[in-house]
């Protein structure tokens, strides 16, 4: 799998985008600027996505996590910052010692996997160089016969319907865990979020006996 | 590994597409400046390695996030950034199986779908936690939040 042409500087343009958003949601001073750029460093990481031929995910990805859960992120903000640090009146980080250490130890943990992923990767490179040329000539034609939007001017991908069988086929029991989970996240959520007003409307027992 | 997007096809590209002049690159590949041969010359193709190092890169952005930020939120939201560089992996392997002779391995992009679930499910039980905290303390600072400190 190596891209080419457009696709190349497009994965340059994303991939650069989205450690640049990153980078600067690290060390934003206000939790809502921080926010905004995880929303530019997901939507980049989607783009990701589309050049690997994954449009299922990557519309998941906008969908769920920029459209769901920052939404979420950005009204617990507004519920909760109380914006000492945007005054400056807070620091921003840990204390000096301890914030020297993670980074050091973040520049090793980086030296390591990049090591790794290297060598990994070359050892790969070799096992699958021979396969990988004749399954292009295969890609290629597989993706020929693909039938035609309706513009005219592109394919209409089987992504998503190979993403849909193997949900429902194999993936089917963790499908179904993966329901009661979100359930029980709702069900935690609303409860732990919950005032003490409303605890008591609801006519639980408070365990601290105020009510 | 053959260089597909090695100068010549790159210089073409540019000309052709976003009519760059040719004196532009005579410009660039003076002996004095080879950094731009280097660049484009070093098997620097995106390939399945160029995603993992990008995924690797992200992840760290996140632990330094969750190592040395004192705000809950931001720590929140570094770990989704961990949790979406795990994501770029794993769709970058299914392509990878893809293209090495199983055409329809997309178990990593169904995996991928899971992450994605777990990851919502973290954020709904991690900012209730978040809310109840502050309603407690009144405080989002983790360094402030020391009760089981002895």
């Amino acid at each position: 799998m190596t891209l080419t042409g457009w696709e190349a500087v497009f994965f340059w343009i994303f991939s650069s985008a989205a450690l640049i958003a990153a980078l600067l949601m690290v060390m934003a001073r206000s939790a809502v600027h921080a926010a905004l750029f995880l929303i530019s460093s997901l939507v980049s990481v989607a783009a990701l996505f589309v050049l690997l031929g994954a449009e299922f995910v990557a519309g998941v990805q906008v969908l769920v996590y920029v459209g769901g859960v920052m939404v979420l992120f950005l009204f617990v903000i507004m519920l909760v910052n109380v914006g000492a640090e945007e005054r400056g009146s807070e620091r921003l980080f840990n204390g000096q010692a301890q914030t020297i250490a993670a980074i050091v130890f973040s520049l090793l943990l980086m030296v390591g996997l990049i090591y790794s992923i290297n060598q990994g990767f070359r050892g790969l490179a070799e096992r699958d160089s021979t396969r990988l040329a004749e399954v292009a000539e295969r890609r290629a034609a597989m993706s020929e016969r693909l039938p035609l939007g309706a513009t005219g001017s592109a394919k209409i991908s089987r992504d998503t319907e190979q993403i849909g069988a193997s949900l429902y086929r194999f993936a089917a029991l963790p499908f179904e865990i993966a329901s009661v989970v979100l359930l029980v996240a709702i069900v935690g959520a609303v409860l732990l979020a919950r005032t003490r007003k409303q605890e008591a409307a609801s006519g639980d027992v408070d365990p601290e006996g105020t009510t | 590994m053959n260089p597909i997007f090695a100068g010549d096809a790159m210089r073409e590209l540019l000309m052709r597409e976003l009519l760059v002049p040719e004196a532009f690159f005579f410009a660039l590949q003076s002996p004095a400046n080879n950094l731009w041969n280097q660049i484009i010359h070093s098997g620097s193709a995106p390939d399945l390695s160029k995603f993992l190092v990008v995924g690797a890169l992200l992840f760290v952005i996140g632990v330094a996030g969750v190592l040395t930020r004192r705000n809950v939120i931001v720590i929140f939201m570094s770990i989704e950034l961990m949790l979406n560089a795990a994501n770029l992996n794993f769709i970058a392997f299914s392509r990878y199986l893809q293209d090495t002779g199983n055409l329809n391995a997309v178990a990593g992009q169904v995996f991928t779908i899971f992450v994605i679930v777990v990851a919502a499910a973290e954020a709904a039980i991690g900012l209730g936690i978040v809310i109840a905290l502050y309603r407690n303390r009144a405080t989002i600072f983790v360094d402030e939040i020391d009760l089981l400190k002895w």
